[in-house]
């Protein structure tokens, strides 16, 4: 029994899960996939009180069709994701993110809203989100509001302890995408990562891995949307992102942030060339 | 409705194990402890080794990353039951289609990540017979495996790919 001890609730409905959480006085924990959770719990860095199982509330694990958005509720895994045709056309860069999350098994375990709370520096989605204008929506036990991803997992940011990220939503866009990482190994959360989607409001770049958390880069967009139909050189684009950092660069003990600064525009240049190719075919 | 502990059911290689457990009980230890199924092999603990993958209701699962509550009502497949999952009800002199591979291509040292793998890859088979050689690697990302450097576990899974 490598957790510490807790307390476990399993809620038929979204109300009686917030309605724990404000219970539960800040220590309650949403426990859906558990592909990021778990680990900090075995690991004991994280000791909830009580967990909320939220994974036999009906309803939540569909892929809706919104007038302007791709809404997932906070049961749909990655995998279904990923698969799932109506992403692939209507979210693209979603769909082009999620190929390059842990692995196949992983993923049909994992929520792609837990991957997004979670908000492991490095990881994929959470850039995404904040690049693409993704938008939360957060329920509490007294209200239900719709925020920007980036007002609670943006730099400084965090999802708050008695509140449910219930839905997300992605605008729709026609984008052509190109998608890249440098990870020390595959499948596992990347040193740095980018998207370039050509095609929503001229160019939308984002970058994972550089600063603590995802990072939207108009900056970058600007420069390779002025350089279209080529692709700016790796100089160019550092001098970019430069404007774009918002923090201190991140590091750890395996990639310092001198290194994840000269990484990033490369892995930019390669997402914009595949891209590219996607505009082409 | 809130506990400590909950008495929990789920078939584990088609027998029905109940008991009462702490709800922080992981599911590897449960199937290993209460069910007795020695085949879940439990190595990094957090998710990272896939070692302890079983299949719970057709999907790869790693036992290490869930508690034994939340397979309440769950039909638990572990390596006892490959044969099943290859869909291959008569293996040939005790061995499957994907163990005999596994034997012929020396897919396997230790043997510690076998069973996980083998799970896994039957789980991967089912939904993609004819993979090609990197979705197999893709699907192996999943795995660690100290002894055979891949070559031999991706061999092994070429040559049962339809």
């Amino acid at each position: 029994m490598k957790p510490a001890p807790l307390r476990y609730a399993r809620p038929g409905c979204i109300e009686q899960a917030v309605g724990l959480l404000a219970a539960a006085a800040e220590r309650g924990r949403i426990l859906a996939g558990g592909q990021s959770l778990m680990p900090l719990l075995v690991r004991r860095a994280d000791r909830p009180g009580l967990l909320i199982d939220i994974n036999r509330i009906p309803g939540l694990d569909q892929i809706e069709v919104l007038p302007a958005h791709i809404r997932m509720g906070a049961l749909v895994r990655q995998e279904q994701a990923r698969r799932s045709p109506i992403v692939r056309s209507e979210a693209p860069g979603v769909a082009a993110a999620l190929a390059w999350v842990a692995n196949p098994a992983v993923r049909q375990r994992g929520t792609v809203i837990g991957n997004l709370t979670a908000n492991t520096p490095g990881a994929e989605l959470p850039a995404v989100a904040i690049a693409l204008d993704a938008q939360f929506v957060v329920r509490t036990a007294e209200r239900e509001q719709v925020l920007p991803a980036a007002a609670l997992i943006g730099p400084e940011k965090v999802v708050p302890a008695n509140a449910m990220v219930t839905h997300v939503l992605w605008p729709r866009c026609a984008a052509r995408v190109g998608f890249h990482e440098v990870a020390r190994r595959d499948g596992h959360a990347p040193v740095v990562s980018s998207l370039v989607a050509l095609g929503v409001n001229g160019c939308r770049v984002s970058l994972s891995g550089v600063c603590r958390t995802g990072l939207s880069c108009p900056t970058v967009a600007r420069l390779i949307a002025m350089r279209l139909p080529g692709v700016p050189e790796v100089g160019d684009l550092a001098s970019a992102l430069r404007d774009d950092l918002v923090g201190p660069v991140y590091s750890d003990a395996h990639s310092s942030a001198q290194y994840r600064l000269e990484v990033a525009p490369v892995v930019s240049q390669r997402a914009a060339r595949m891209a590219l190719e996607e505009l082409a075919a | 409705m809130i506990s400590e502990h909950l008495d929990v059911r789920m078939t584990v290689d088609g027998r029905t194990i109940s008991a009462r457990v702490p709800v922080r009980y992981l599911l590897c230890d449960f199937l290993r402890e209460r069910a007795r199924a020695g085949g879940v092999h439990v190595a990094c603990g957090h998710g990272v080794c896939g070692a302890c993958t079983v299949a719970i209701d057709g999907i790869p699962v790693r036992a290490c990353l869930m508690l034994a509550v939340q397979a309440e009502g769950a039909a638990v497949m572990t390596v006892a039951s490959l044969a099943a999952l290859e869909g291959d009800p008569e293996p040939r002199a005790g061995l499957t289609r994907l163990q005999r591979a596994f034997r012929e291509h020396h897919a396997l040292q230790c043997g510690y990540c076998t069973p996980g793998l083998l799970v896994s890859t039957a789980l991967f088979l089912a939904q993609n017979p004819s993979p090609c050689r990197t979705q197999i690697i893709d699907h192996l990302n999943g795995h660690l495996c100290r002894c055979t450097g891949y070559a031999n576990i991706i061999a092994a899974i070429e040559s049962v790919r339809r």
